[in-house]
């Protein structure tokens, strides 16, 4: 990965004011957030905790720019994310937005490599710096030995790493993590979010993780708690669990 | 650069395969369709392109070149004033009823009447000179070595054509045309044996070599403009072959089928091939949302699916062609009628890669359901 900056001041990239979003099912209207205000800072790892349907997916998805809400504004990277249309959204997720899912999300034909270069390919980049960003990428999250195998013959943490270094390869100001230890066991679970508030710390990025695994609460610098589309408490750790020096291995 | 589709292609072949031979057994069910039509259908212009006239004269209007009338000899003295026509020769073409024994009881032949000079355009081709000089001899013919079994008799038999005895001189393969069997006779035995003689007396046709077979578009268009000759009409050799071959292709009812059949060839090809794609794009349909979560656009995703597409084609058209190949050299070496045309045959590859472009088209409606808000649980 490109030099090593320091942790950015204390600064809101994302920003929600007053948004609100609710999903029909036939005549029925389910509220699934209601007039939620909330911003979010770079370089730190921001955990939103909650038990399942309290709407901490949904507010990911409209803070990332996947869904719209129905009443009030977000503002990612000083930009409205409303004024844009959907090919202006695509365009902005490309250059800014990284993500990783719970379900990891890669090609059964890809090998490692192919995965964290693919996305690259449709930025604007030679052929060198796609290279050079996809080795480091690789190297960031430990799985560069493995870099000639495909998801079938990887575990679930290194299929997750491997997510994890194609977000990164593209070296994104926002990343958005939606339940990214759920399927794995303990141990992996503890090496993805190590390196989660690593790159938070490292690279000054925003990243925004959505989870419901208790274990996560200790190594996030700042935890909403949600519940029935609300932000109950927001609490900030001053000394959350350091992430570990070594490299990830799992 | 990695080729999503290209990889996925190759990893998971099996999930393409049968899209890939759908495409193949179509391309090969038109590529073997259109060179037996070329083949069958190419009989109704076995005169035309076995000859080596450039310009046909006939009666005004004949749809297909069986369906000739007597024209007013006067004619070939217009061919002959031309300063571009270097020889011209009558052609005779009669209906017959062959009588031959051995239990075959009536055939209907169609009896080319034809010149026996050295170096004639009628069936320059097929005949070789000393064929030709065979039918010199009075009652004299030949006929395709296929056709002697349907006739009952032998070269050097006897049978009777309009009541009047013929002998079988010599074979010459190549005659066989569509809807009849073909005789071949010189002028003067045609003379002989037609059933009509006297009526207008005659040829139905006039044929002639041109010095500059080039300019045969502009002398036939001059031969048209000439009033006071009778009632007759020029065609180039091409253009008469053609307007023979469509006829039988387009008024008889089996060009109709032939149409029909390709409709559903490819129909059922398309169909398989999108269902194929569709469902590999399904298979997929995650992680086509999460490229398009990382910002990779739609229509970055929508090409993904056109390469698919198209190396299914290529795969498939490729298989087909060799497959077509190998079947039209054997059918060629069993006396099938096939022929090879290469813009036909290009056409119909073309049409085949249109029928994948389209179902990769279906297909990409697939990706309607690669949203990355599903993603999120």
């Amino acid at each position: 990965m490109p030099e090593l900056v320091p942790p950015l001041p204390s600064s809101a990239t994302l920003v929600a004011q007053n948004i609100a979003k609710s999903f029909a099912s036939g005549r029925l209207t389910t509220p699934v957030l209601s007039n939620l205000s909330v911003s979010i800072d770079a370089g730190e790892l921001t955990l939103i905790s909650g038990p399942s349907g309290c709407g901490k997916s949904t507010l990911l998805s409209i803070l990332s720019g996947l869904q719209t809400p129905d009443a009030g504004h977000v503002m990612a990277l000083s930009e409205s994310l409303q004024t844009m249309d959907s090919h202006r959204r695509e365009a902005f997720r490309l250059h800014h937005t990284g993500f990783v899912f719970q379900g990891f999300n890669l090609f059964p034909a890809l090998t490692a490599r192919e995965q964290v270069r693919l996305p690259l390919q449709y930025l604007d980049l030679s052929s060198q710096e796609i290279d050079r960003r996809t080795d480091e990428s690789l190297e960031e999250v430990g799985i560069a030995h493995r870099h000639h195998l495909r998801p079938a013959e990887l575990s679930g943490g290194e299929k997750q790493r491997v997510a994890i270094a194609r977000a990164l390869a593209k070296l994104p100001a926002l990343l958005f993590a939606d339940e990214p230890t759920s399927a794995l066991d303990a141990a992996s679970g503890q090496v993805i979010i190590d390196l989660l508030h690593r790159i938070a710390r490292a690279h000054g990025t925003t990243v925004l993780c959505v989870s419901h695994d208790p274990r996560l609460i200790s190594h996030a610098d700042r935890v909403l708690t949600m519940e029935d589309g609300r932000i109950l408490n927001d609490s900030r750790q001053l000394t959350p669990h350091r992430p570990q020096d070594r490299r990830a291995s799992c | 650069m990695v080729s999503l589709a290209r990889k996925t292609l190759i990893h998971e072949w099996r999930r393409f395969l049968p899209a890939t031979l759908a495409v193949g057994f179509s391309t090969l069910l038109q590529l073997l369709q259109a060179a037996l039509v070329l083949g069958i259908f190419g009989g109704a212009a076995v005169y035309i392109n076995d000859s080596s006239a450039d310009i046909w004269i006939g009666y005004p209007g004949t749809q297909a070149i069986d369906l000739g009338r007597a024209i007013d000899g006067d004619v070939a003295s217009l061919l002959d004033m031309n300063h571009e026509v270097t020889r011209v020769e009558p052609f005779y073409l009669l209906d017959g009823d062959w009588r031959g024994g051995h239990g075959t009881g009536g055939v209907s032949v169609y009896i080319s009447g034809i010149s026996t000079q050295p170096g004639g355009m009628m069936f320059a081709r097929v005949l070789t000179p000393v064929l030709r000089a065979k039918l010199t001899y009075p009652e004299s013919v030949i006929v395709d070595p296929a056709d002697l079994t349907k006739l009952g008799v032998k070269v050097g038999g006897t049978a009777a054509i309009n009541g009047h005895l013929v002998r079988v001189v010599a074979t010459a393969p190549g005659l066989r045309a569509l809807g009849g069997v073909d005789i071949l006779a010189s002028l003067q035995t045609a003379r002989l044996l037609d059933s009509s003689a006297g009526e207008a007396g005659g040829p139905t046709y006039l044929v002639a070599r041109l010095r500059h077979p080039a300019n045969a578009g502009r002398v036939v268009a001059d031969l048209n403009g000439h009033t006071g000759f009778g009632r007759y009409h020029a065609w180039t050799a091409p253009q008469f072959a053609r307007r023979s071959v469509l006829f039988w292709l387009f008024n008889t009812g089996a060009g109709a089928g032939v149409l029909f059949l390709a409709v559903v060839v490819f129909a059922v090809g398309a169909i398989i091939t999108s269902q194929a794609l569709v469902a590999a794009v399904a298979a997929s349909v995650n992680e086509y949302a999460t490229l398009n979560a990382l910002g990779v656009g739609r229509r970055q995703l929508r090409w993904v699916v056109l390469e698919q597409a198209f190396w299914v084609g290529a795969c498939g058209v490729i298989l087909a062609s060799v497959l077509a190949g190998l079947l039209i050299w054997l059918a060629q070496s069993e006396n099938v009628p096939v022929a090879v045309s290469v813009p036909v045959l290009s056409a119909c590859l073309v049409l085949v890669m249109v029928l994948v472009g389209i179902s990769g088209l279906m297909a990409m409606r697939t990706l309607r359901r690669a949203d990355p808000a599903t993603l999120l649980r």
